[in-house]
């Protein structure tokens, strides 16, 4: 032919859904063009003369539009900083800037074709056979392969734009809103339901937008009576995926403010009616641009009045593939001829020594000049969303295509899926099925309720499950279709062609699973949902099976890919701060991340807060501490098994430490509790834990002894903890403390108080330990924490208060040889190894890590133990602080004996100072270790007796 | 032992003829000749006995049917798989592998199978796609960062490259992530581990197949193992300890064998259960995704213990993640919406620029889970009953030195000293393995 085809814009269509008077400007490849409000990319593209967008992935083939929407394979385009957008279906904007992908250097003149002939060596799986020797050539081989990475290109510097979410909890959704989803949704509605209809294409209507005027009247019809049923319309939404109990996501792309929501719906019933997807037809260029399929030419001809060709050939099976015959003659298209798949006539080729079609080979020989080949030759059953429901599609011969395994009592389906008919017997099935589904909701509801043990009474007996007495859909014969006698493209968008697959089957990869994994087909973005059944029919073919023999894949969700920003949502993540933090932060605090909180690591000098604290009194905000209300008779009882210590006789107005072990014995936790009253106390966790074992405090008490009365409230945030510290903390608290009789007989260490605090009521102080000088812990409602705070603050104004935050605490408990869980224990410290044996007490009834622990106290005891010790450990030379993680290894080897797990400058003691972990032959006081630097240099270090470098015998704190 | 001195002496003639190999010099015979390549596995008939039988056809089984064939000389083997090869954990796993564990042992058993990775593709004369890309676990917490700092300390000792880098390191390495302060979680720098990567699991499995093929093995597609034969046990129907297995039932009849290995995973408990021998696991899911693709941007793998995440880049331009397993137990193999929330959120943290990349397919894999996440392998209290399961969430990694010492284990009668640690027998004498601070850390 003379002079390529270029396609263009019609006069005026009836069914037009393009506004004509609103002009839109955008540029494609860097030329600038001009569609028209309503206009897809596609259909602008197409009507601006475009014919090919993109270039294929291994062989870098043109390709032009074949569906010409959502799921076309060779439609993806990149739209400024979004890749892979789908150019079928994305309407198109004012000044949108839209570039081809998939092409180097350009669109037009691709080196990378060259591979097309070299094809044949680069059969399916070629890179699995070859780049094997010499091996050290592969990482090379593998750089230039994954050049080849089809698909756009990720602009890092994407702002995660305004995405959100939204639950909701209708009776019914409807996925899918052709005439038999319209049908469903308004009957559902009208029986009471409460209904969403979500479509994923722009407009309801499915297939009427592109038939006749009576078709569009129709559509419109049922969409003004789903509004007044008040049926909540979803358009440009897609069903993504159906998970246990209908847990059904929607994501919801035309959203006035959002880029995109992700609606989650609870749908009591869901209905499934996405109608059915064009399958492409396998034969020798079935990939060159200008062969589309019936229903791509339908919907440009009639929705966005562009003219797909000149000169047609078209391959019909099917009704659809004659009303293309009829439309593209009502617009001037010449068709040259049409080829009756039900006479059996085919089409053997698509011939053209340039990119597009020239001409069509037919299967007896004849060859006719066109520029476009339409092929209708049948469907796709996207049955995706009932596969999530456990339904298996089962293969009809007689009608060519796979359908519903069988019902499932509240996922049902309708429309093309289920059948074929009429309009008006898809919308009567489809009315049919939106009783059922209201039906079954409303019962469904009914057996809910009824069950939930918190739920109002429901009066009346269970109504009787509804029976599904719909009639079915009739099966029109449709010949079988799937590939012509030669072998063309199966899956466009892996560019795997049918002779891959058969030469793939004769390697021994004759499954469907195994040919998936090794040929990729069907593993590209379009899902399968093109290529799963002709993938399937080769398989078959080149197996002498039928198609039911070989089977299908499983589809998994999502039923369309979703993108990660509306996955996420605003991204949830906050971080916790106490009430006390505003002052914090007008104090010169340098902040640290610690878990879920934020919280002062310092506030400029913290030796000097240590020293202040040993010597006069210092302050610091321990709020981040974990904090369990725990009320009940059987308090003792759960006390017991979580720690390993005893509990049953703890009286009131005392506080005992203890340490928590998993079922392995490791060390889980640590903290006091205090019993407040008979049958209140008060348990505190390490800041990290506070999560961790309220979850397995509750884990306990719900799986393992329902029957003890514990109720267990986390507190943490409900209670602001301020430690008081330092020698004359007794003094300052007894300035506010009007009720709480401070004397050290009257209010002893390791004993608890409540009262008034700076006028505050229902404070809890208790008298405990960490920092190694006389302290009280204090914890108020959090409202009150900054006054508090700050009448801290003004009474010890004479006595030397100052604050001191995290690192200084982390000094002081360090010089006292307090361990902390989850630093110097780790995943595989057990409790004897933390040097507190004494607190594990065999002799109770049951509690987590018994069994292990009675192992791992003998263990502990042998002299080949392989258990670590935890010691604390001065270095010879006082200057050097071993980094925290310092290996010790034996002398002039590389053998580990431990680490260093805390290290620190002692402001008290002026000289370096450590805890670690070590082995049972280098863990006897006086042992001198050798300790690995971080330059890897080697330094020496003594073995202490005591765990505490200062004040071992603890005078100061129960002073 | 004496039956395997005789096996070796009768069994050298079951290997097959030699197949033409694999090289960029066939493809172009092929394509020039336009002929296609002979079977990866040949298809044959279950014959009615044989020395050993390998109950599941994934990396552990195949590798393990390999080594016995190549390092043993007993070639008389058949795997059985109720699917079709590599169908469970082997072809839904993330395909990462590396060797910067904590303890001594872990360290040593990983780097052996690292080792059998990087010379697979010339060993079984298949790429395997070994992709030495390097692989990065970040700390986002002061925590985090000591532990990076202690892996890298014991690593450095045992010569394994793995070093603490910053976060501007990080950003050359990664530029796609956030290192600025602004994020959730800012990262604070990261453990960096070089050797570690990842490889094309199918090929893996593949691979393992077609050389045991060679060998002479049989593998059997869509054979279903409904009992273990025991007779002499002291449980019910003669099962259980001091019984002695005698074959296996399967949808397609009886095998009988002297020897039956267990090599499956997420059903090791039932299949075990069927010999009588009780196994301490517990299965559950663990979830992974893969996006569509797009260029490649993201050069090596980035995991984040905190965020639960883990995610590379394939060749073909898909980010896979995965996450840590799901807490509860179950069969089920189906992905939930909640987990690809809380993994679009967590990877938009540490990439924030991927917002419009899109998730193109979700599944689950079963993980087969031990109290202290170690595995259990070798002798059971049913002689010739053998298992080689409880892989957890790392089985992948572990299975070619798996196989290698599977097949020791088998044809010495003796347990190998590299997976003595993972003897069944330790839940009861409390010599618990301690790989779980290491295991846990993620992938």
């Amino acid at each position: 032919m003379s002079g390529e085809f270029k396609p263009s814009r019609l006069g005026p269509q009836s069914g037009e859904v393009i506004d004509r008077s609103a002009t839109i400007r955008f540029t494609w490849d860097s030329k600038v063009m001009t569609g028209f409000a309503g206009d897809t990319i596609a259909s602008a593209l197409m009507a601006n003369g475009v014919r090919i967008v993109s270039r294929s992935m291994k062989y870098h083939r043109p390709r032009g539009y074949m569906t010409a929407d959502y799921w076309d394979p060779n439609g993806f385009v990149q739209v400024g900083d979004d890749p892979n957008v789908r150019s079928g279906h994305r309407l198109l904007e004012p000044g949108m800037t839209i570039d081809p992908q998939n092409v180097w250097p350009s669109l037009d003149h691709d080196v990378k074709a060259a591979n097309g002939f070299v094809g044949r060596f680069l059969t399916a799986g070629f890179y699995y056979k070859t780049f094997i020797r010499p091996q050290r050539l592969w990482p090379a081989f593998e750089k230039v392969l994954s050049t080849f990475a089809p698909g756009g290109t990720v602009d890092l510097d994407t702002p995660h734009r305004l995405h959100d979410k939204r639950y909701a909890h209708p009776d019914v959704v409807v996925a899918g809103g052709g005439p038999a989803g319209m049908a469903a949704a308004i009957a559902a509605a009208e029986a009471g339901a409460r209904v969403m209809l979500v479509e994923h294409e722009h407009h309801l209507g499915g297939h009427l937008l592109w038939g006749s005027d009576e078709d569009r009247a129709l559509a419109a019809k049922m969409r003004d009576a789903a509004d007044v049923a008040g049926v909540e319309i979803l358009t440009d939404s897609t069903v993504t995926g159906r998970y246990e109990d209908n847990w059904v996501s929607i994501v919801q792309r035309n959203h006035p403010l959002a880029v995109e929501r992700l609606i989650k719906a609870r749908a009591t019933s869901l209905v499934v009616a996405p109608g059915l997807i064009e399958r492409p037809y396998v034969f020798a260029g079935n990939d060159k641009p200008g062969v589309m399929l019936s229903g791509a030419v339908r919907r440009m001809i009639n929705m966005y009045a562009v003219k797909p060709g000149s000169r047609a050939v078209v391959l019909t099976a099917n009704a659809d593939g004659d009303a293309a015959v009829a439309d593209l003659r009502d617009v001037g298209v010449e068709v040259a001829r049409v080829v009756d798949a039900r006479a059996g006539e085919n089409v053997a080729s698509a011939n053209g020594p340039g990119r597009t079609v020239e001409s069509v080979t037919l299967g007896d020989g004849t060859s006719i000049d066109c520029d476009l080949l339409v092929t209708a030759v049948g469907w796709t059953a996207p049955t995706s969303l009932l596969n999530m429901a456990a339904d298996r599609p089962v293969y009809d011969a007689t009608a060519a295509r796979f359908f519903p395994g069988g019902p499932i009592d509240t996922v049902l389906s309708t429309g093309g899926l289920t059948g074929d008919g009429t309009v008006e017997q898809l919308v009567e099935h489809g009315r049919a099925t939106g009783r059922l589904a209201a039906e079954r909701s409303a019962v469904a509801k009914h057996r809910i309720q009824a069950h939930t043990a918190r739920a109002a009474p429901v009066s009346g007996d269970e109504p009787a499950w509804p029976h599904d007495l719909r009639a079915a859909l009739g099966r029109d014969p449709h010949p079988e279709l799937f590939r012509s006698t030669t072998h063309g493209i199966v899956d466009f968008s892996e560019d795997v062609s049918s002779k891959d697959l058969v030469g793939a089957a004769a390697e021994g990869f004759d499954s469907v699973e195994l040919l998936k994994r090794f040929t990729t087909a069907t593993m590209g973005p379009s899902q399968g949902k093109l290529e799963t059944v002709n993938t399937v029919a080769v398989l078959a073919e080149a197996r002498g099976e039928t198609i039911e023999e070989v089977g299908t894949t499983v589809w998994r969700p999502p039923y369309a890919p979703i993108t990660l920003g509306a996955l996420a949502g605003r991204i949830f993540e906050p971080v916790r701060v106490s009430s006390i933090q505003p002052w914090h932060e007008a104090n010169g605090a340098v902040d640290i991340l610690a878990g879920a909180w934020k919280r002062p690591e310092h506030y400029g000098d913290p030796a000097a807060e240590v020293m202040n604290t040993r010597t006069n009194v210092g302050i610091i905000d321990v709020t981040p501490l974990g904090k369990l209300d725990l009320q009940g008779p059987d308090v003792p009882k759960l006390l017991s098994q979580l720690y390993t210590n005893k509990w049953m006789q703890l009286p009131v107005g005392s506080v005992r430490y203890g340490i928590m072990c998993a079922e392995d014995g490791v060390v889980l936790d640590d903290g006091v509790t205090a019993r407040l009253g008979d049958e209140h106390y008060l348990m505190t966790t390490t800041s990290s834990g506070a999560a961790t074992i309220w979850e397995w405090a509750e884990n306990w008490l719900q799986t393992e002894h329902p029957e003890w009365q514990v109720h267990v409230t986390p507190v943490t945030t409900g209670l602001c903890s301020i430690n008081i510290a330092g020698p004359n903390s007794r003094t300052l608290l007894g300035r506010l403390c009007p009720d709480i009789d401070l004397d050290p007989d009257a209010f002893p260490y390791m004993h608890v108080r409540t009262g008034t605090v700076a006028g505050v009521d229902d404070c809890i102080a208790w008298r405990i330990g960490f920092t190694g000088e006389l302290s009280y812990e204090i914890h108020v409602p959090s409202g009150y924490g900054l006054h508090v705070w700050n009448a801290l603050l003004d009474a010890g104004a004479d006595l030397g208060i100052k604050p001191f935050g995290l690192e200084a605490q982390r000094i002081m408990r360090l010089e006292k040889g307090h361990f902390i869980v989850g630093q110097d224990t780790d995943g595989l410290t057990k409790a004897p190894s933390t040097g507190l044996a004494p607190l594990i007490k065999l002799d109770k009834d049951d509690f987590a890590g018994k069994a292990e622990l009675g192992w791992a106290l003998d263990e502990f005891a042998s002299a080949e133990s392989k258990a670590p010790r935890l010691v604390a450990i001065q270095p010879t030379d006082p200057t050097v602080v071993p980094h925290e993680a310092s290996q010790i290894v034996r002398a002039g080897t590389n053998e580990i004996l431990g680490r260093i797990t805390s290290s620190r400058m002692s402001p008290t003691l002026g000289r370096s100072i450590c805890l670690g972990q070590v082995a049972i032959d280098a863990a006897a006081p006086g042992t001198m270790l050798t300790i690995v630097l971080a330059d890897g240099t080697r330094t020496t270090a003594e073995v202490m007796a005591r765990h505490a470098h200062f004040d071992p015998e603890g005078e100061r704190l129960r002073g | 032992m004496t039956l395997f001195q005789s096996l070796r002496g009768s069994m050298k003639s079951n290997a097959v003829s030699r197949p033409p190999r694999y090289s960029a010099a066939g493809l172009l015979v092929k394509g020039v000749k336009q002929e296609s390549w002979p079977r990866v596995w040949r298809d044959v008939p279950l014959k009615k006995s044989y020395d050993v039988v390998i109950v599941g056809g994934g990396v552990h089984g195949l590798a393990t049917a390999y080594y016995l064939a190549a390092n043993h000389g007993i070639t008389n083997v058949a795997i059985v798989d109720k699917s079709y090869l590599g169908s469970g954990g082997s072809g839904r796993n993330t395909a990462i592998v590396r060797s910067n564990y904590l303890t001594p042992e872990g360290v040593a058993f990983y780097d052996r199978s690292l080792e059998l990775y990087n010379s697979m593709a010339v060993d079984l004369n298949i790429n395997v796609m070994f992709s030495e890309r390097g692989h990065m676990t970040l700390a986002h917490t002061d925590s985090a960062l000591r532990t990076m700092h202690w892996r890298a300390e014991v690593n450095k000792l045992q010569n394994i490259d793995s070093s603490v880098i910053d976060p501007a390191e990080v950003k050359k390495l990664a530029p796609s992530l956030d290192t600025s302060s602004d994020p959730r979680y800012p990262i604070l720098g990261a453990l960096y581990h070089p050797p570690g990567g990842t490889i094309r699991h199918d090929a893996v499995v593949w691979g393992y197949a077609r050389a045991a093929d060679h060998l002479g093995v049989e593998m059997h597609q869509k054979a279903e193992v409904l009992d273990i034969l025991v007779e002499g046990g002291d449980g019910p129907d003669g099962k259980g300890s001091g019984g002695r297995v005698t074959g296996v039932r399967t949808n397609r009849g009886d095998i009988s064998a002297p020897i039956v290995v267990n090599c499956t995973a997420g059903w090791a408990t039932l299949i075990s259960d069927m010999a009588g021998v009780k196994l301490p696991i517990s299965t559950r899911p663990l979830q992974a995704a893969v996006t569509e693709p797009v260029k490649v941007f993201l050069p090596t793998v980035v995991v984040s213990g905190s965020l639960h995440v883990y995610v590379s880049q394939t060749d073909r331009g898909e980010l896979v993640f995965g996450a840590s397993v799901d807490p509860f137990n179950t069969y089920s193999v189906r992905g939930s919406l909640e987990f690809t929330e809380e993994l679009a959120g967590h990877v938009l943290e540490l990439m924030p620029g991927i917002s419009r990349m899109r998730l193109l397919r979700q599944w689950a894999g079963l993980c087969d889970m031990t109290p202290d996440y170690s595995p259990v392998m070798g002798f059971t209290p049913v002689e010739g009953f053998f298992c080689d399961v409880g892989w957890g969430t790392y089985g992948f990694k572990a299975g070619p030195v798996s196989g290698e010492q599977m097949a020791e284990c088998i044809a010495t009668q003796q347990t190998p000293k590299l997976i003595e640690p993972f003897k069944l027998s330790r839940f009861s004498t409390g010599e618990l393995v301690g790989e779980k601070g290491a295991a846990a850390v993620g992938h």
